[in-house]
Order: structure tokens, then C-alpha cells, then sequence
């Protein structure tokens, strides 16, 4: 008849020692070590097996144990240090300055681990402390050395908020954490693995994320907006299209009106016109054939008339003919009549004045007769047309007509 | 090389073996993580930064390597339950050799570390010391492939032939 002893009764129980003298039950103890939990016996002082992933039977307790302590057959003192193996994680909280002054709060991660062979170095923890260790008693055995040793002077070296996210200050930290914590975690009996800081926002973090979002609500806003103002201008650009469509539509329909009834009185014109230009053409040839008479009569008055002309041409130049062989037959007579006077020596200024006086009235009397205007013909009306006709004509230059 | 409590897998022990084989490697690690470790610290000290990361990054592996063998695999107690089919010599044979090829590459290890060491600690110049680390984790990396070899070797033993 065994019972169970359970050890650790809490996640965060890292480590216990306990005595086996204080289990007195009735039924015999045995404990249950997992791969990751071991036990170091100390028995009467001194450091026994460790071991782990076995059932451990007769820990304690029991009829028989009783029996045997009675007797004296076991020994004085037996105890049982009993620890987690595996990484465990311890949580430093901090606050630390900055270079520049700000200050940093967060906290720092501890990945340590307890190795099997080390477990007895416990008993450096545990002779000053409870016999039972958890993760908040280890952060308070090895809180303020990693603060001091290790976060503030990292810290110190750290300028600005930029460089404490920065990866090479964290790998930075690690090695300044292992080097410094060696010492002390190897007495514990702790293997260090790995270090990390994880930082609350700081003040100026905060006044940045502030600025941020304010920033991004003001072009939040913006961007409604011009949303709004595009949608706004969407919808005046679709009502103009609208209605210049609307009046599009209201102008074609009148143009197509318009142009109906143009066309339709366009067609009455094309007719009319078509009537006239046929009036026209008739009228014109009526005027093309009068006006062909007209001009043949004309052609023929005008034919006449140089006909006439040209006998009128003839006879002033017979008469003119005429009258110049009257007057040289009269010069030659008085030039004979010169030369019979001189001869006979009847030349005398008298004879000469008498004669010059004789000729000059002579010539008076051609010029006269040369010069004299014609009587105006009596005007005669043509019968057809009522012109004017003049007395030698023998035909109308108007009609043409020859009555 | 001699291990403390290994009688060659023997009928009744090879619990016992495993756990002194596991027992060897996880010291191995353990020798190198502190060679290398020294030289970490010299290294963040003397602001040689580029072998501190070097020799943090073995460090790591060699974790990696401890952790592996911490929580491996050991096999039940009783067989029919389990399935396992009994042992042959072979079989036996052939985990004895491969124990011993890993343990040969931590020994290895262990060595190079060790001149890691000593070369940050002559006139060595940063970048053959960081070689050196690099090899050693190298070796390390392939020992804890070949480890992970091992629970193959094992699970030959958990299935029954099929009739």
C-alpha cells in the first residue's frame, strides 16, 4: 500500500527540499520522477544519487520505516532535494535611465536551466532560504544583481529609444548578462541560455505614437475629405452631363423639326424653283431669239448706215477734189495772167493790189462755199418703233425696220 | 575510453547502459560548452564581439545537443505490452558502435574546443580561433545528427516481426 508524494503542487515551484523525517503517514511514500524533474538524496549529510525518469518507492512513511527508525536501522537524517530540469523562464521587471535621461521600464526574460548534475548546488540557495523555491523567491535572489550588474549599465551605454529596439543591443545584453551572471547562477547551480529585455513604451514613445495617431486621424479625415469632395464633384459633373444630355436631346429634337419643316419647305421652293428656272429658260429664249432679230436688224442698219457713210465720204471728197482743181486751174490763170501782164509791162502796183485783192476775195468766196454748214436734214419717225430717223437713212437702227 | 557502469547492453542492464552512454555524451557537451564558454567571456570582455557571437552560437547548439539527450527516448519496461521484439547480437552490436562512433565525435569535440581555448589564448588571429569554434560546432551539429540516428537503431527493437 503506496501513496504518491507530490513535490510540486505549482507551475512556478522550481525546487524543494524536503526532509523525510517529516513524512509520517501510515501507508509507505514513492514519488513519480518525469524526464524533466530529478532528485538529489542527501543522506546523513552527505550527497547521494541524483536521479530522474523513475518511480523512487519508500520515500518516506510507512509501518515499516516507523519500524525502522525505531530500531535505528535507517538512517538519522534523509532528505530529498527534488528540482525541475528543464529551461525555465524568469521575468526581472526593471526601470532603468536612458543616456539621454528618459527612463526605460519593462522587463528583462532569464532563460535558465538546471541541469541534473547540479541539482546539489541548490543547497547553497536553500541554506539561506525557505526549502521551497519558486520562480518569484529566484527573481528575488537574482533580481537586483541582473538589474545592477547587467540592465542598468546596458542601459547606461543605450543613446536613444531607436538603439534599445535595436537586435544589437539585445545580442549586446545577452553576452553582458552571461558574462556577468556566470559566477553567480554556476553557484546556484543554474546553466544560463538566453537573455532578453522586452521595454514598456517610453515617454517619448508614447509622445509618438501620440503625434502618430493624431497624424493619421488628420489624414484620416483628409482623405473623407477629398472622398467627399470627389463624390461631391462626381455627382455636379453627372447632374451637367445630365442636363446638357437633356438639352442635347431637347435640341436635336427641335433641330429635327426645324430641319423637317425646312426641308419640307425647302421642297416647295425646289419646286417653285424648278418653275422658275423653267419660266426663266422659256423667257430667255423668247429674249434670245428677239434679241437675235434685234441684233441682225441692227447688224443690218448698221451696215447701212456705213454704207451711206462711206458714199458721203465719196462725195465730199469728189467735191473737195473739185474744188482744189478749180483752184489750181484758177492760180494757174492768174499766175498766166501775172506773166501776159509782166510781159507786156502792165505789171503795176495797182494791177498787183488789184489782183491780190481780187484772189482773196476769191478765196473768200471758195472758203465760203467749203465752210458752208448744211442744212439740217428734216428728222423722219420710223413708223415701228417711233425713233428718229435722219433723212438719208434708209432703214430704222432700232427695229430695223426699212418702211 | 572507459565508462563507468556500461556493460555493453547485458540482459537486465541496458537501461542502465543507455543511461551511462547518455550520461557520456551530455558530459562531453557539457566539457566543450565550458572550453567554449571561457572563450566567450574573454572574447565580450576583450570587445572581440565577433568571436563572443561565434562562441555564443556553439553554445547554443551544444544546448541543443544536451536537450536532445535529456529528452530522448529509453524504451519500456515491459515488452509484450510494448510491442518490442527481442533483441538479436547484431542488433546489439551495431547500437554498441554507434554508441561509441557519437561518443568518439563528442571526444572530438571536446578536443577542438579545448584548442579553441588555447588558440584565444596564444597569438592566434580572431579569424582562425572562430574557424576553430565553427568546426567544433560543426562537429557538435553532426554528433547530434547522428544521435538522432540512434533512436532509429532503437526503433528496430519496438516492432515485432510481421508474420
Amino acid at each position: 500500500m503506496t501513496t504518491n508524494f507530490k513535490w510540486r503542487s505549482n507551475p512556478n515551484i522550481v525546487a524543494r527540499l524536503v526532509d523525510g523525517n517529516d513524512i509520517q503517514t501510515w501507508k509507505s511514500q514513492q514519488v513519480v520522477l518525469k524526464p524533466n524533474e530529478a532528485c538529489a538524496f542527501i543522506i546523513d549529510g552527505r550527497i547521494g544519487d541524483i536521479i530522474t525518469e523513475k518511480v523512487v518507492s519508500s520515500i518516506g512513511g510507512g509501518l515499516g520505516r516507523h519500524i525502522a527508525e525505531m530500531i535505528g536501522a535507517t538512517a538519522t537524517d534523509r532528505r530529498m532535494l527534488f528540482a525541475m530540469t528543464g529551461p525555465l523562464d524568469l521575468w526581472i521587471p526593471f526601470a532603468a535611465n536612458l543616456s539621454d535621461g528618459s527612463e526605460a521600464t519593462g522587463h528583462m526574460n532569464l532563460r535558465i536551466q538546471l541541469r541534473k548534475e547540479d541539482i546539489p548546488k541548490l543547497l547553497n540557495i536553500f541554506a539561506n532560504h525557505a526549502p521551497l523555491l519558486d520562480r518569484a523567491g529566484l527573481i528575488g535572489f537574482l533580481g537586483h544583481e541582473v538589474t545592477t550588474r547587467c540592465i542598468v549599465p546596458a542601459m547606461a551605454k543605450c543613446s536613444s529609444v531607436e538603439e534599445l529596439r535595436s537586435s544589437e543591443f539585445q545580442e549586446h545584453l545577452e553576452m553582458h548578462a552571461e558574462v556577468e551572471m556566470r559566477q553567480t547562477l554556476s553557484t546556484l547551480g543554474f546553466t544560463f541560455l538566453r537573455a532578453f529585455i522586452s521595454t514598456s513604451k517610453t515617454d517619448q514613445e508614447k509622445l509618438a505614437r501620440l503625434k502618430a495617431d493624431l497624424d493619421s486621424a488628420t489624414q484620416t479625415e483628409g482623405a473623407n475629405a477629398d472622398a467627399l469632395m470627389q463624390r461631391i464633384a462626381i455627382r455636379e459633373a453627372a447632374t451637367l452631363r445630365r442636363i446638357e444630355c437633356e438639352v442635347n436631346v431637347e435640341r436635336a429634337k427641335k433641330r429635327g423639326e426645324v430641319t423637317i419643316q425646312a426641308e419640307s419647305e425647302l421642297l416647295e421652293l425646289r419646286k417653285q424653283e424648278s418653275v422658275w428656272e423653267a419660266e426663266l429658260k422659256r423667257d430667255q429664249g423668247q429674249s434670245n431669239l428677239r434679241m437675235n432679230e434685234s441684233s441682225h436688224k441692227t447688224t443690218q442698219a448698221m451696215e447701212l448706215f456705213e454704207q451711206v457713210q462711206a458714199r458721203k465720204r465719196d462725195r465730199i471728197q469728189q467735191s473737195q477734189e473739185h474744188q482744189d482743181q478749180r483752184m489750181d486751174k484758177q492760180n494757174d490763170v492768174q499766175t498766166k495772167m501775172m506773166e501776159m501782164a509782166a510781159q507786156q509791162g502792165a505789171l503795176t502796183p495797182e494791177v498787183m493790189q488789184e489782183f491780190l485783192r481780187q484772189q482773196t476775195a476769191q478765196k473768200a468766196i471758195d472758203g465760203n462755199n467749203s465752210d458752208t454748214p448744211a442744212t439740217p436734214p428734216v428728222a423722219a419717225v420710223c413708223r415701228k418703233c417711233q425713233a428718229t430717223l435722219m433723212p438719208e437713212w434708209k432703214a430704222c437702227p432700232h427695229c430695223g425696220s426699212t418702211s | 575510453m572507459i565508462l563507468s557502469g556500461y556493460e555493453g547492453y547485458t540482459k537486465g542492464k541496458r537501461r542502465n547502459a543507455d543511461l551511462a552512454i547518455r550520461d557520456e555524451i551530455k558530459r562531453c557537451g557539457t566539457r566543450a560548452r565550458n572550453h567554449i564558454m571561457n572563450v566567450h567571456d574573454n572574447g565580450f570582455r576583450e570587445k572581440k564581439i565577433s568571436i563572443a557571437k561565434t562562441a555564443k552560437a556553439c553554445c547554443n547548439t551544444i544546448d541543443l545537443l544536451i536537450e536532445d539527450i535529456d529528452k530522448s527516448p529509453t524504451g519500456m519496461t515491459h515488452a509484450f505490452f510494448s510491442g518490442q521484439r527481442s533483441v538479436s547480437v547484431s542488433v546489439l552490436k551495431k547500437l554498441i558502435k554507434h554508441d561509441h562512433d557519437v561518443i568518439e565525435m563528442m571526444t572530438k569535440a571536446v578536443n577542438i574546443s579545448n584548442s579553441v581555448e588555447h588558440a584565444f589564448a596564444s597569438d592566434k588571429t580572431d579569424d582562425e580561433v572562430k574557424s576553430l569554434i565553427r568546426k567544433c560546432e560543426q562537429m557538435i551539429t553532426s554528433s547530434r545528427g547522428y544521435y538522432s540516428a540512434r533512436s532509429t537503431v532503437l526503433e528496430g527493437l519496438r516492432q515485432k516481426k510481421k508474420v
